[in-house]
């Protein structure tokens, strides 16, 4: 037994040294990984992700002052300068959807402030009644920012109509007071969340450098692939047919009842994506971010960079993105074959946000504890 | 030769060693059982799930409905703690090993090498006369009473640890692992954080060096644990190492239940010293006791005997059955599980399924959270078998619920292997609901090298 023992060391220590003495020969200069990942995180939560919160809060609020305008006058022109606010608001919301981990998963923002297509049926009842706890589970798409883009525009009717719904209906009051209670809640979680990064999370994120689940890597890798899946699916998979056998579904798009800018709010998400995978701030300033990272780490992909990869497939994503034109509620009918390739360029950069980078970096995509072996 | 040999076998040995390693195994399991309980997950991995992926061949395992699953694990805990106490030591064995290999069958997904451990450890530990000392069935029963078995009993144990540690070398000789550092080269330098260590992580040296004393480790270990003059430095390494891995990886109690019960191999002087520690805690008395030899009656011997050959005969075997299959054993996992590959490789994958109407190839795009918990989508998409589970139950329930009439199930999964870029892992022309699961090799998977 010994001696089997001491041969196997022997033969397998050989091995091994044979091994460095070809590696010293072929390779010049000794690989080493040296990443500022505190770093990374720094320029994540001070120059991405706090400018990108004031951002839309800033829309969130000046949306609110212009609706106000609309409310003490009633005119068709103060709701045409409330509905660009809502736009406004509605794109920058797309800025802050990515990080729904920490402050933003405690307040349920992305399904608060975005849950569609939105329950026209239930908004109505909810108004009819006046009663009503946005709270609840049962009314989670009958709020947000859909909620307040049907109610600001209606189904197939005229400005003048929508402006008499507010003004002269029976249920005008209702009808304002479930706005308002609509907005209110989105504009009271997103400062909660903000004050919640200020009072502690930010410290807790950038102190919190490992790779594991839970680590503040983990949740912003796991987080960003959960938003380009919702953008693939939701904002284009659906509507185009990719979940009823082809059978397009305009009415499921993001914005439905403007209609005029759902393929701009996929495109600010889109940016956005990219502005987080490359620690992108507001001012266009590239910090430390998972494409330094993925750099530093070597990571290879077929004969060039990963990170070259992913930054080629967001650029091929972008174009053919660019190529369709609103609405896409009419896109996804008349003009299939282009949404369609912009949906498959999507897929592509998801398979290597979702596979390549996460295994580059040895993070699990999941959100769910358990042992490995 | 074969008298020295089966003098080996047979020589009478102190009990001390096995009636420790009873008590720490079961108060290692009693400690597991309620740590899954306590992190939740047995709700996330036998109540949760919609669908479980069965094992080839046990497709009749179910789980229990609803809470009922908490039960089994508590009557785990419950046969864990009397198998520490040596109560009902039999019953409470069986019941444990059945138990655990019961829940362990429900769900591939959550195979584990260190849970097929436990269940065979379980399987052995009820043939042996471990409550034959200093437990409470000895208490019960004066007559099971015994100081001395043949060394069989206790080879059973070191065999078994020695075929863990040697095929999980074994499995480290190869071309990425040693060659390329992989996957140690990724997984090492994503803890770069960490204090002191941190930095040196991240050097590509560090990864080579942590493989080849991996691979070198697990091959000499048995080796060293079965020689007396190097059980104790051994032990040293088998601390070291199983500390590291519990540091660097997400494996839970595993480096835990190896450290404790590799003391198997520590003299038997060692066991009794700790037996007396325990003994003292309830009793002043120091207990003299006679040499009792229990040796097994004729049949019990032969049926033991039997029994030993077969289970390692299986072990033996089980790690090289891949070898009848085609294709890059890591890339197809075709005999990739029960063979002690710990740890080999970094391997994940995005999974795209789409049910087809046959007459008129419209598809639906499935989305696999409908149906999957994530750490089952996370399996499934590269894991071949699990990927044929899948087609059958969506052809299942889209025909049921009458949204395809005439199914086809087709996937795109993309899968990355120790750093490699992606690639689709199966022909995108095949209908998976058509594949059976079985134990031929699979050809509808696209080779690596292609």
């Amino acid at each position: 037994m010994r001696k089997i023992a001491l041969i196997i060391i022997v033969f397998l220590f050989a091995g091994l040294l044979v091994d460095c003495k070809k590696k010293k020969t072929t390779e010049e200069e000794e690989l080493e990984i040296s990443f500022d990942k505190s770093g990374m995180l720094a320029n994540y939560s001070d120059n991405v992700i706090a400018p990108n919160f004031q951002l839309a809060k800033q829309a969130l609020d000046s949306f609110a002052l212009a609706y106000n305008d609309f409310i003490q006058n009633k005119t068709v022109s103060n709701l045409v300068v409330a509905r660009q606010k809502f736009s406004r608001a509605y794109h920058q919301y797309q800025l802050i959807s990515i990080y729904e981990f920490g402050p933003s998963e405690n307040e349920i923002i992305r399904a608060s402030f975005d849950t569609y297509p939105t329950d026209t049926v239930q908004i109505l009842s909810n108004i009819n009644t006046g009663s009503y706890n946005l709270a609840l589970a049962s009314n989670i798409d009958a709020k947000g920012l859909p909620a307040l883009d049907y109610l600001l525009y209606g189904k197939n009717i005229s400005d003048a109509s929508v402006v008499t719904l507010f003004d002269t209906d029976v249920n005008a009051a209702n009808r304002i007071a479930y706005f308002n209670a609509c907005l209110s809640e989105m504009q009271t979680k997103l400062n909660s969340v903000i004050n919640a990064w200020n009072s502690g999370y930010k410290n807790s994120f950038n102190s919190n450098t490992g790779s594991e689940i839970g680590s503040s890597l983990g949740l912003l890798v796991n987080q960003l692939n959960y938003e380009v899946d919702l953008m693939k699916n939701a904002k284009i998979g659906i509507p185009l047919g990719k979940k009823s056998l082809g059978v397009q579904l305009p009415e499921k798009c993001e914005a439905y009842y403007a209609n005029t800018i759902s393929i701009s709010l996929t495109k600010t998400c889109l940016a956005t994506i990219e502005n987080v995978y490359l620690g992108r701030s507001i001012t266009g300033a590239d910090g430390l971010g998972l494409d330094d990272y993925l750099d530093a780490l070597d990571a290879q992909h077929n004969s060039g960079s990963l990170n070259n990869a992913i930054k080629n497939q967001f650029a091929v994503a972008k174009f053919k993105l660019a190529l369709v034109n609103e609405p896409l509620s009419n896109a996804v009918i008349n003009d299939m074959a282009t949404v369609d390739a912009a949906y498959v360029e999507m897929v592509k950069l998801l398979v290597l946000l979702k596979t390549d980078m996460p295994s580059a970096m040895g993070i699990v995509i999941t959100y769910q504890d358990g042992d490995g072996d | 030769m074969i008298k020295s040999i089966k003098s080996y076998f047979l020589k009478p040995v102190h009990l001390a060693p096995l009636a420790v390693f009873r008590m720490a195994f079961g108060v290692l399991m009693l400690a597991s059982v309620i740590r899954f309980m306590a992190k939740g997950w047995v709700y996330d991995m036998y109540i949760r799930p919609k669908l479980f992926f069965p094992y080839y061949g046990f497709e009749w395992i179910k789980p229990l409905e609803g809470n009922t699953m908490y039960i089994v694990f508590a009557v785990m805990a419950l046969a864990a703690l009397f198998i520490a106490l040596g109560l009902f030591f039999r019953v409470s064995a069986i019941t444990f090993f059945l138990l655990f290999t019961y829940v362990e069958l429900i769900d591939k997904t959550n195979y584990l090498n260190h849970y097929y451990f436990i269940s065979i450890a379980s399987l052995l530990l009820i043939f042996l006369p471990a409550h034959r000392y200093f437990s409470l069935d000895v208490l019960r029963n004066k007559n099971l009473f015994a100081t001395h078995t043949p060394n069989y009993f206790i080879l059973t144990i070191k065999f078994q640890v020695f075929v863990v540690y040697f095929f999980a070398g074994l499995a480290k000789v190869n071309a990425d692992w040693l060659l390329h550092a992989q996957p140690l080269k990724i997984w090492l330098p994503a803890h770069s954080e960490m204090p002191i260590i941190g930095q040196l992580l991240t050097k590509e040296w560090v990864a080579y060096f942590f493989s080849w004393f991996g691979c070198i480790y697990d091959l000499a270990i048995p080796f060293l644990l079965f020689t007396p003059r190097f059980v104790k430095p051994a032990y040293f390494f088998v601390i070291v190492f199983h500390l590291a891995t519990s540091l660097l990886f997400n494996i839970g109690m595993f480096p835990y239940i190896m450290i404790t019960l590799t003391t198997i191999f520590f003299t038997e002087k060692f066991h009794i010293q700790i037996i007396e520690k325990i003994r003292s805690i309830f009793s002043k008395n120091n207990l003299d006791e006679t040499q009792l030899f229990f040796t097994p009656k004729k049949n019990a011997f032969n049926l033991f005997i039997i029994f030993f050959v077969f289970h390692f005969t299986i072990q033996l075997l089980m790690p090289f059955r891949y070898l009848l299959y085609d294709g890059n054993l890591f890339w197809t996992e075709q005999g990739y599980r029960f063979s002690w590959r710990v740890m080999l490789m970094e391997k994940a994958g995005t999974a795209f399924f789409y049910v087809r109407e046959k007459n008129t190839g419209k598809e639906i795009e499935v989305s696999n959270c409908d149906y999957l918990t994530p750490m089952q989508e996370k399996m499934m998409a590269t894991q071949p078998d699990m990927l044929i589970n899948y087609a059958h139950f969506l052809k299942q329930e889209f025909k049921q619920k009458g949204i395809v009439k005439d199914p086809e199930v087709v996937v795109e999964s993309y899968v990355t292997l120790n750093g490699k870029a992606s690639r689709l892992i199966v022909d995108k022309s095949i209908d998976l609901s058509l594949e059976e699961d079985n134990l031929k090799s699979k050809k509808w998977i696209i080779p690596n090298d292609k």
